[in-house]
């Protein structure tokens, strides 16, 4: 399988030069393949943030390459607006981009940006609302007028909009209600299952993570601390501690009982596989305690 | 960037300048630019060219961040030098059409350029070395004795305040937006005059709802913690004058005094 997104010695320096010199990010270097769905993990500062943006050249890298299929996405800068097409990015808290009189004209700007037009144009706007689960009688209201989370929804229907190979969310879920955490992570899991491309999603909720990537990048204090298939990286429960980080509530319970001596498998890293293992557990040493 | 703005951003730090007392800095600083607009001659502005070289060196800020805060204002430096060139009376050294160049254009423009440059530069000089709650804090002090005839001084100073605190605010916000757009496909970097404002419509509407937002819930964290005007408040940092103000003062008077010599026994060049 060949690297749809490669990151060479990445490197990001803010305010180069100035006394407020902080080095964000620092060597990272790592490979993404397509259809993969991804999860960013690390403490706040750690340079979540920073990276992804670099995925989409909204910052040059002060060090290092981003190689989007091959090609290295600063090679023709003047041209660096297509990268941002094929490599979609969601912001923390993106209602705050909303600007349209309608949430329909909103979610057409960055899909008639990349040139779409007429009926092309509606289709790709209904379907990203439907994606997002946006009702249709919304489309012709102020975007002001909606509540916080369907602002949300509208947001990310406008990135998800232009049809982006690999879609980047930073933090989609946070300040939303668990329901509409709940709501938003499955319908970016079907929109990841049906549209087949690449998802990279930042998040602080392990729970959430832990549902639905297949591998997890870990970052701490700038750097690259592990890359890694999900049940590897939450196995690792006393090494993400160290760097402030914990793994699922119920994956540390299972942890907990294997500590105990019962034989339940490592790395559980959802309720209903937790059960599961329990229920077969019990049938097998044939009592209750 | 928009982050890269360098003018008017205040660098921490703990130079002679650093601890002077915000008021008397202000005075001394209002005083030497008023100073730099009445030197009739060379030797004057030597002296206050002298003076804003002593205060960059005494800032101890790196000399680039200067030179930053005057690349902003070079057009207006190189635009009033040329007009002052064209505008001299006296016989023309070199003419052409309604152009002439006399010796006392040649005068006015170099002392206007070097003056402008002093006037920036001791002006950044003052807001890296104090912060925006010093700035204001200072204002409000001077200004108090306006409260007699009624003037709303806190009112004022707390807006100054309010206002400052919000720059780099927006800047941030600003600067999110703009890459949240960016990402979204925005052009704002190509295209002629209109092309450009119009691309800024999506930017500038979620600013401002955003800056409203903000307005709403100062207020309401003002009010929550029962803000009600000026009367009655007191600080929780205290500015006091010591010995280091008084020589400052006396350092400037000694400015004031060689300039005015050297206008009345040098004479004018312009």
């Amino acid at each position: 399988m060949s690297a749809l997104l490669e990151l060479k010695n990445l490197s990001f320096v803010y305010g180069q030069g100035t006394p407020f010199e902080k080095k964000a990010v620092s060597d990272v270097s790592l490979s993404v393949n397509k259809g993969e769905f991804i999860g960013i993990i690390g403490h706040t500062g750690s340079g979540k943030s920073t990276l992804v943006q670099m995925l989409n050249g909204l910052i040059k890298p002060t060090e290092g390459q981003v190689i989007l299929e091959g090609e290295d996405i600063w090679k023709k800068p003047k041209e660096i607006r297509k990268v941002r097409f094929r490599v979609g990015m969601v912001f923390q808290y993106p209602e705050y981009q909303l600007f349209e009189e309608t949430v329909r004209k909103d979610i057409a700007f960055g899909p008639s940006n990349k040139g779409l037009k007429g009926e092309e144009l509606d289709k790709a706007v209904e379907r990203a609302a439907a994606f997002t689960g946006l009702k249709s009688d919304l489309l012709d209201s102020s975007p002001f007028e909606l509540s916080g989370g369907e602002k949300r929804r509208a947001a990310i229907a406008g990135v998800i909009a232009m049809d982006p190979e690999i879609l980047i969310l930073d933090e989609p879920t946070a300040g939303l209600d668990p329901m509409g955490r709940e709501i938003l992570l499955s319908q970016i899991v079907n929109y990841h299952k049906e549209r087949g491309n690449t998802v990279l999603l930042v998040s602080h909720s392990m729970e959430d993570i832990a549902r639905v990537a297949d591998r997890i990048i870990v970052m701490n204090q700038s750097r690259l601390f592990a890359f890694d298939e999900t049940k590897k990286i939450f196995a690792r429960g006393d090494e993400l501690g160290q760097i402030g980080l914990q793994v699922p509530q119920i994956t540390r319970i299972m942890q907990r009982l294997r500590g105990m001596g019962y034989d339940v498998p490592d790395g559980v890293l959802t309720v209903d596989e937790a059960f599961s293992a329990v229920c077969s557990l019990l049938k097998k040493e044939g009592r209750i305690w | 960037m928009v982050r890269d703005v360098s003018f008017g951003q205040y660098f921490p730090g703990n130079s002679l300048i650093h601890r002077l007392d915000p008021r008397a800095k202000l005075l001394i600083f209002i005083a030497f630019i008023v100073i730099i607009f009445c030197t009739f001659n060379y030797a004057a502005l030597g002296v206050t060219a002298a003076f804003t070289a002593l205060f960059l060196i005494l800032s101890r800020i790196p000399i680039k961040f200067y030179f930053k805060s005057l690349k902003v204002i070079i057009f207006i430096v190189l635009f009033t030098s040329v007009i002052n060139l064209f505008y001299g009376v006296g016989d023309p050294i070199w003419q052409w059409w309604v152009f002439k160049i006399t010796w006392d254009g040649i005068h006015r423009a170099v002392m206007v350029t070097i003056r402008i440059i002093c006037l920036i530069l001791s002006s950044s000089c003052l807001t890296f070395t104090t912060s925006p709650t010093e700035l204001t804090d200072a204002i409000e002090r001077l200004m108090s004795p306006l409260r007699a005839i009624r003037f709303p001084v806190h009112e004022i100073a707390m807006m100054m305040s309010l206002a400052l605190r919000f720059v780099p605010t927006l800047m941030e916000e600003t600067d999110k937006i703009m890459q949240a757009q960016k990402a979204r496909g925005a052009d704002m970097e190509s295209g002629n005059v209109i092309k450009r404002a119009r691309a800024l419509v999506p930017v500038l509407v979620p600013l401002f709802v955003s800056a409203f937002r903000r307005a709403y819930e100062i207020a309401t964290a003002m009010e929550c913690r029962c803000y009600r005007g000026g009367s009655g408040r007191t600080r929780m940092k205290t500015i006091h004058m010591g010995r280091r103000d008084v020589l400052a003062f006396i350092a400037i008077a000694l400015v004031i005094g060689g300039v005015i010599v050297c206008n009345i026994f040098l004479g004018k060049t312009v």
